[in-house]
């Protein structure tokens, strides 16, 4: 699909107000802003609801019989089994202080993509159907009823939510709209409203381990050749195990590093990494084909999808007898393990307490979850100066950082990516005050959202990151944009060659692994995307 | 359903293009696909990448890295894009069906340089 040239797009924001009440204007479905359906055979694959081929410009969305008291019953259910979902369906005052914070908003000016109006959507259904104010007053209680046309504008509106939380840190009462979309999308999909770029992937992830339905063989296939790539760079390959019985860690990171790039140069960062710790060391960390995935499109289906995608996890490191979990750099999957693991699938008490062995720091922060993230590990080693270190190796790098949404929301992860990349390249700039950390903006990709046929408003999304690294890039030079998600990696790279050219995505990793001196390796020409080292340029 | 009309010889599409029945494959197939289709001439080399992502779904049921197939092809390190310019043409060219978690993306209208993004 034609998209809009980016100044096109850019004048074209329009934040004017409609004339009419927002009941009153039906969601106009357009193309470039949904994601296509899912057709019936993921959705048969994991037993979901009402799987058949629909389309969302249809007129007839093939509901099942009595669709209305499925979402109904559902959502009452849902109000009395999580307690902060009755409370964001009951305290919010419409203030407004969310509404310009949403990056969907800001990019396309649409005024149901405010926070405010987003929650309101389903908000109005639980006033007009589940309490009694809403039942008598209706609109002048702010409540309406649940019928087709409003159903399809709650569809349109919650997959134009990327979850990431930025309007809940300028909520007075602190409402998480991830959750209430969350919420909203587990409700869709009782009654199979669903799109097809996260059914897929989690069709797939339940069949073989990982979102892209690789194999066993293929998984390890695709390794092997980033080692025999190593091997040309480093004139060492290295040797990683799948699956091992009795290594010391098992290591888990998103499947998509291991087939697109960019994200291919960071899983070869990790490949770097653990041959350097295994050869000067002696840490065995495993890959396992089985757990071959550290994302988890279940969040974005169900809770129920998500616990099921998740056990894998534990259950491949009590198989495999390991003593914790070493994670990849990515976004939601954190916020799964994090927020969601332990009490979901655990308490993984057949695990030990997360203790580095080789700096014998012990990962407090992880003592119920067992899973450590791969840039606290690596901060870690680089602080008790267990890493051997060329920084000159990445001068061609100007970088700057994309605080990926859910590790810095979600996790309060904030200073241990700096701290690396502050050690392995010599020149780093940070994007303005109110774009980073907690207050970082959206990829505008995320959950689940980084399909193609939604170009336009994954571009509308990005405006706001893409603000902010064309100052940046303006100001400073800077050419790389770094993060620790790989969604981000996929995303921001459409992105920036949207809106920023000249801005290359990368992982901390990759910046890690360039740099790290292995050794025995030989003179080394070239960094991990085959490019010329600096300096090297004469030879 | 469109179809592929070769020498009286209906090969059917999906609605993408995609071959229905991979096993329709042929080298007329993929030519056609490529030139009529795409104004893009089939050469030894060409030929040589299709038959490559062809072996390898077999083998795996995946598809290759692309800079994998360049290098055991001993080909330029950018030979898909070289060749096909989008990556999943080269698929579709193949005779393998649709991926279901992966498309490719181009922002340049004048310079296309299509990217591979997957489901993460």
């Amino acid at each position: 699909m034609a998209i809009q040239k980016p100044d096109t797009m850019f004048k074209n924001i329009d934040h004017k107000p409609p004339r009419k009440d927002w009941m009153d204007v039906p969601a106009d479905i357009k193309p470039g802003r949904y994601c296509y359906a899912a057709g019936p055979e993921p959705l048969e694959y994991v037993g979901m609801p009402n799987p058949r081929k629909w389309d969302p410009l249809d007129k007839d969305w093939k509901l099942p019989e009595n669709w209305e008291n499925t979402i109904i019953t559902g959502m009452k259910e849902r109000l009395e089994k999580y307690r902060s979902f009755k409370i964001f369906m009951d305290i919010c005052v419409r203030c407004g202080a969310c509404a310009d914070k949403c990056h969907y908003f800001i990019g396309s000016g649409d005024p149901k993509n405010m926070p405010v109006l987003r929650a309101e959507l389903l908000r109005s259904i639980y006033r007009g159907e589940l309490t009694t104010a809403g039942q008598i007053l209706g609109r002048f209680a702010g409540g309406r009823k649940l019928t087709e046309e409003v159903l399809k504008e709650i569809w349109y509106y919650y997959y134009q939510c990327s979850e990431c939380r930025r309007c809940s840190i300028f909520c007075p009462y602190g409402i998480d709209q991830a959750e209430i979309t969350i919420i909203g999308r587990e409700l869709l999909n009782l009654i199979g409203l669903n799109i097809g770029w996260i059914a897929q992937p989690v069709a797939n992830c339940y069949r073989t381990g990982n979102h892209l339905g690789i194999q066993p063989h293929a998984f390890k296939d695709m390794l092997e050749f980033f080692c025999d790539d190593i091997e040309e760079i480093y004139g060492i390959k290295p040797e990683p195990t799948f699956n091992k019985v009795g290594a010391d860690i098992l290591f888990v990171t998103p499947s998509g590093d291991v087939f697109a790039d960019p994200g291919t140069y960071t899983c070869m960062g990790y490949l770097i990494l653990f041959h350097y710790l295994k050869e000067e060391y002696g840490l065995d960390i495993t890959w396992s084909t089985y757990a071959s995935e550290g994302g988890n499109f279940g969040l974005f289906t169900s809770h129920e999808m998500m616990k099921r995608l998740n056990a894998k996890m534990y259950m491949e490191a009590k198989r495999l007898g390991v003593k914790w979990i070493l994670g990849g750099e990515c976004g939601h999957m954190w916020r799964v393990i994090h927020q969601y693991m332990d009490t979901m699938n655990g308490p993984a008490d057949f695990l030990e307490m997360p203790i580095s062995p080789i700096t014998g720091t012990r990962f407090e922060n992880a003592s119920s979850t067992k899973m450590v993230h791969i840039v606290e590990f690596t901060a870690d080693l680089i602080k008790n100066g267990k890493l051997n270190l060329n920084k000159s190796r990445n001068a061609n790098v100007r970088a700057t950082y994309h605080d990926s949404c859910n590790p810095a929301r979600g996790m309060g992860f904030f200073d241990e990516p700096r701290y690396v990349l502050n050690n392995v390249i010599d020149t780093f700039h940070e994007m303005p005050q109110g774009t980073t950390k907690e207050q970082t903006f959206c990829c505008g990709g995320g959950s689940g959202l980084n399909a193609g046929e939604n170009e336009e408003i994954r571009m509308m999304g990005g405006l706001p990151r893409a603000n902010a690294v064309k100052f940046v890039h303006d100001k400073h030079d800077v050419n790389m944009l770094s993060c620790i998600c790989a969604i981000d990696r996929a995303t921001l790279t459409a992105m920036v060659d949207y809106w920023v050219p000249g801005v290359q995505v990368c992982g901390v990793h990759e910046l890690v692994g360039n740099a790290l001196i292995l050794p025995g390796e030989h003179e080394r020409e070239t960094d991990l995307r085959g490019e010329t080292l600096p300096g090297k340029e004469e030879e | 359903m469109p179809y592929l009309n070769i020498k009286g010889r209906e090969i059917e599409l999906d609605e993408e293009g995609y071959l229905v029945n991979e096993d329709e494959w042929d080298e007329e197939v993929a030519q056609t696909m490529l030139k009529d289709l795409e104004g893009i001439e089939m050469d030894k080399e060409t030929l040589e990448i299709l038959r490559f992502m062809r072996s390898y779904y077999k083998k795996f049921n995946a598809f290759p890295i692309l800079n994998a197939v360049c290098k055991k092809l001993h080909q330029p390190k950018e030979c898909v894009h070289e060749k096909f310019l989008d990556p999943l043409l080269a698929w579709k060219a193949a005779g393998l069906p649709r991926p279901g978690t992966m498309y490719t993306e181009s922002h340049d209208d004048e310079h296309k340089v299509y990217k591979l993004i997957t489901a993460q």
